[in-house]
């Protein structure tokens, strides 16, 4: 089953990449989807980002300082180096050291 | 084989591939961490080849998450390929289906940024087609080196060094420089809080209920902040 969802979603990401350069007919791109795609990896990454470091049931917030901690000192090594392996590293060594 | 074009496309990329070589390790790392086989980490490289989405997969898989959850969570992400789909298509509207095929696998968003600069400036002038496929097939070398690199790294590595929180932090480092206006920064923290808040929902269908929020919010700020 799990290799069906691999290849099935392999195959919906082709599609997309293939869609506007098929040639099999000409197709536009609607100019509301230019809108909301942009927005698309902003909002799906800030909610792993986030639900990783917090958790709240209704009742009680879950989270760890340590990581807290260590996420703010990535975003201030993303904004300086732009880096991924920058701020990888710099964020996991602090959660190391914490 | 224009071999000028294909050498330019493969230097261009050269610098982006700083960034993509962690990822790919991460991924490695991660993927099997999350309970996937070795094979199938490896090999999701190859059949779904993008970055960001692969990771996402990793990490529903590993919490539990319902099939069509994940599915239509990589979609999303994904989707924005058809945007670069539409804006190459323009320069290559002559290719035989074949190179349409191949170029179109190749697409991501590295190979994107790299060849449309080209397209625009000599689209007209060069079989520039070899350019985004010299830039196109480096990265999809370096993405499955990295990926096997990483997967056999993963077993080796103790628990306590906390990888699972390289995914926050990789993202974080893909999202930071993305924040740079207020809908965006809306879109952000309408699906962080969504995020936050919905964990209990059932088949963590909190990120696509996030997602989607934050989509909505940010295109409404834009479209409000434009008509004021």
């Amino acid at each position: 089953m799990i290799w069906f969802v691999i290849i099935l979603t392999g195959v919906i990401n082709f599609t997309f990449r293939l869609s506007m350069f098929s040639g099999f007919r000409k197709i536009y791109v609607p100019a509301a989807l230019h809108r909301y795609v942009a927005f698309v990896p902003a909002s799906v990454l800030c909610a792993i980002i986030a639900s990783s470091l917090v958790t709240f049931d209704g009742q009680e917030i879950t989270y760890e300082l340590e990581k807290l901690a260590a996420a703010s000192v990535a975003v201030a090594c993303a904004l300086l180096t732009k880096s991924v392996a920058a701020t990888l590293i710099v964020g996991l060594v602090t959660v190391w050291i914490l | 084989m224009n071999r000028t074009e294909f050498f330019l496309g493969v230097t261009a990329m050269m610098p982006l591939l700083l960034g993509v070589i962690p990822f790919g390790l991460v991924f490695g790392v991660l993927g099997v961490a999350s309970g996937l086989s070795e094979t199938q980490t490896i090999l999701m490289s190859s059949i779904i080849f993008a970055g960001a989405s692969q990771v996402v997969f990793a990490q529903l898989w590993a919490t539990g998450s319902a099939y069509l959850i994940i599915g239509s969570s990589v979609a999303l992400i994904n989707l924005r390929h058809v945007l670069y789909s539409a804006a190459v298509s323009e320069h290559l509207k002559k290719l035989s289906f074949k190179w349409r095929v191949i170029l179109a696998y190749l697409l991501t968003d590295e190979a994107f940024a790299v060849s449309i600069q080209r397209f625009n400036t000599h689209g007209d002038s060069r079989p520039v087609h070899f350019f985004m496929f010299g830039a196109g097939s480096s990265l999809w070398i370096a993405w499955q080196i990295s990926t096997v690199v990483g997967v056999i790294a993963g077993s080796t590595i103790p628990e306590n060094w906390e990888l699972a929180f390289a995914i926050p932090l990789t993202f974080i480092a893909v999202v930071v420089p993305l924040l740079k206006n207020l809908p965006t920064m809306i879109c952000a923290l309408t699906s962080s809080l969504i995020a936050i808040c919905g964990q209990s929902l059932p088949w963590n269908s909190w990120i696509l209920f996030a997602a989607f929020g934050g989509i909505l919010l940010g295109a409404l700020t834009e479209k409000w902040n434009y008509s004021r």
